[in-house]
């Protein structure tokens, strides 16, 4: 499958989603094509991911006109559209999604954003239209990775349920890739 | 070679002392406050002292209290226009901070109680942060839990967007790859072009600006953050949990590495397990382009410390010269070491440390109590 992931974080950047949809991209790569999507300067980069990255530095309304440019370029002849939620991203996804009639798969990564899209009405209305577009939305995210302490015991239980977390998130995303 | 004797600049400085101790006295009793009479942050090698590239003024630290109930207090004193500069830059980098999305609650600031310009001084007077002991008195577990609190809250300040960047260059001081590299070489022709001559010093540091400019986009990829350029031991108080920063003019947005990379070289000779911690931490938790950034990131803070002691052996004399190019020859072993990725050899610490105490005077080994 050719995947698109759309998010508006993307590490260095280190807030949620960015580590997220890093390692996302990382565990989807061995059994599809991978695309990321994302606003930064200089990305991180993972192996067998393609990147469009849409300079942050540029004026707002500019920086969001070129990630819709740049959506499309790469939603044009994808299976799947991933969508982190955040204004920036969620209006350029839903018109790309809509015009390319494109599958959309919506997750509320950010919580921070998710519950600013609760507050005020043009960030609900949008969240609102994406989630009314998606094939499904999902809040739900794995664990984030736990830290390894030089001064205390190795985590080897956290990890294990990271690792678990991460892949019962894979196997509910596959199941929704593949839904008809 | 520098032709100020060290009898002259130790002496110039004694004058500088007692000529803004008794301008700002009577400023401070105006406004309730009195100086103690020993001031342990006038003496020993502060007088060589300046920052190197922080823009830094001539500015005095006093200790002092309150008239009216003894309230200890720490006075910034200077009448020079960039220690002016500086005391309100401070001013208004804290007063940012709190605007900027970043976990301000982490880093708690000493109250200001006084600022005043008054009869050509510019006088800020804070509350005295006691702390029951110092940062390096601590377990060294406590000591990492702290230093890693405090650089996280320092990155989750990343300005990014175009307007994030308008907002912090009004106020901080930005770097970004190109300004290192630049900085870096600036480091190279000051030593090249210093007396006593540095020719092996001068090659390493070479060596180092290769490395630095063959991976230049590692360190562009991590600029933009907020990062604290003297984080160091004599900068925080540590009060319970609470950690409060001393000082504000050091923070700028650049590598987010920097600051972690002058806390590790500096812990390289005062604590050589949480150095190791620290780089072992970044290695198991970040991505491999970050233990790049901080590799970098160090070699950089080292060549700015071996210029800076090439500069004060310069202007120093007798004891404090042998110190400072014992200095300059240890930090130069340091800069190889990491350049080299391998470790230093314990016995190159220990023969500084033995050197160092044996030359330190009395005044510097009193102003040196309780520091870090």
């Amino acid at each position: 499958m050719k995947i698109v992931i759309a998010t508006p974080l993307f590490p260095p950047d280190i807030e949620e989603p960015a580590p997220y949809v890093k390692t996302l991209a990382a565990k989807l790569t061995p059994t599809h094509s991978v695309t990321v999507v994302a606003y930064g300067h200089l990305h991180e980069r993972v192996e067998g991911v393609r990147f469009v990255t849409i300079d942050k530095r540029a004026g707002r309304g500019l920086r969001v006109l070129q990630y819709v440019r740049g959506l499309w370029a790469a939603t044009r002849a994808a299976d799947i559209l991933y969508v982190e939620n955040g204004p920036s991203v969620e209006l350029p996804a839903l018109l790309v999604s809509v015009i390319l009639r494109t599958p959309l798969i919506f997750h509320l990564g950010d919580a921070r954003a998710h519950e600013r899209a609760q507050k005020e009405l043009f960030r609900g209305l949008v969240e609102r239209m994406v989630s009314a577009r998606a094939r499904v939305t999902r809040a739900e995210s794995p664990l984030p990775r736990p830290e390894i302490l030089p001064f205390e015991p190795y985590p080897a239980a956290a990890l294990a349920a990271y690792t678990a977390s991460w892949d019962k998130h894979l196997e509910q995303l596959t199941q929704d890739i593949a839904h008809e | 070679m520098n032709d100020i004797p060290q009898k002259t600049a130790r002496e110039e400085w004694d004058a500088y002392v007692r000529e803004e101790r008794t301008r700002a006295e009577p400023i401070l009793r105006a406004h309730g406050y009195a100086l103690d009479d020993d001031q342990p942050h006038t003496l020993g090698e502060r007088y060589l002292m300046q920052a190197v590239t922080t823009a830094s003024g001539r500015k005095l630290i006093l200790l002092g209290h309150r008239t009216s109930d003894g309230t200890r207090v720490v006075i910034k004193v200077t009448r020079d226009r960039g220690g002016v500069q500086e005391l309100q830059f401070e001013r208004t980098a804290r007063a940012m901070l709190k605007k900027i999305r970043f976990a301000y609650d982490v880093f708690h600031t000493p109250a200001e109680l006084l600022f005043v310009q008054e009869s050509g001084l510019c006088i800020a007077v804070y509350e005295y942060i006691a702390q029951e002991r110092s940062f390096l008195e601590r377990p060294v577990e406590e000591q990492f839990a702290l230093a890693l609190t405090s650089f996280k809250a320092q990155e989750r300040a990343h300005a990014t967007t175009a307007s994030h960047l308008r907002e912090i260059r009004r106020v901080y001081e930005s770097f970004d790859g190109a300004r290192y590299l630049a900085t870096f070489a600036g480091f190279i022709e000051s030593v090249r072009t210093s007396a006593p001559p540095r020719p092996e010093l001068t090659a390493l540091l070479t060596r180092a600006l290769e490395t630095l400019t063959r991976d230049r986009e590692v360190i562009e990829q991590y600029c933009g953050f907020l990062t604290h350029t003297d984080f160091v031991p004599h900068n925080i108080r540590v009060v319970g949990e609470t950690l409060y920063l001393l000082d504000f003019s050091s923070l700028r947005f650049g590598n987010k590495y920097e600051g972690w990379a002058r806390f590790i070289n500096f812990m390289v000779l005062y604590n050589p397990p949480l150095a190791e911690a620290l780089i072992t931490y970044v290695a198991q938790n970040r991505t491999p382009e970050e233990t790049v950034a901080l590799h970098l990131l160090r070699l950089y803070r080292l060549g700015e410390i071996c210029r800076y002691y090439v500069h004060a052996e310069a202007k120093s004399e007798g004891d404090v010269r042998t110190l400072n190019g014992a200095r300059v020859t240890f930090w130069s072993a340091v800069l190889e070491s990491v350049l080299n990725k391998q470790p230093l050899a314990p016995s190159v610490r220990e023969e500084y440390i033995k050197l160092r105490d044996s030359l330190r005077s009395e005044d510097e080994k009193k102003r040196q109590v309780g520091l870090h």
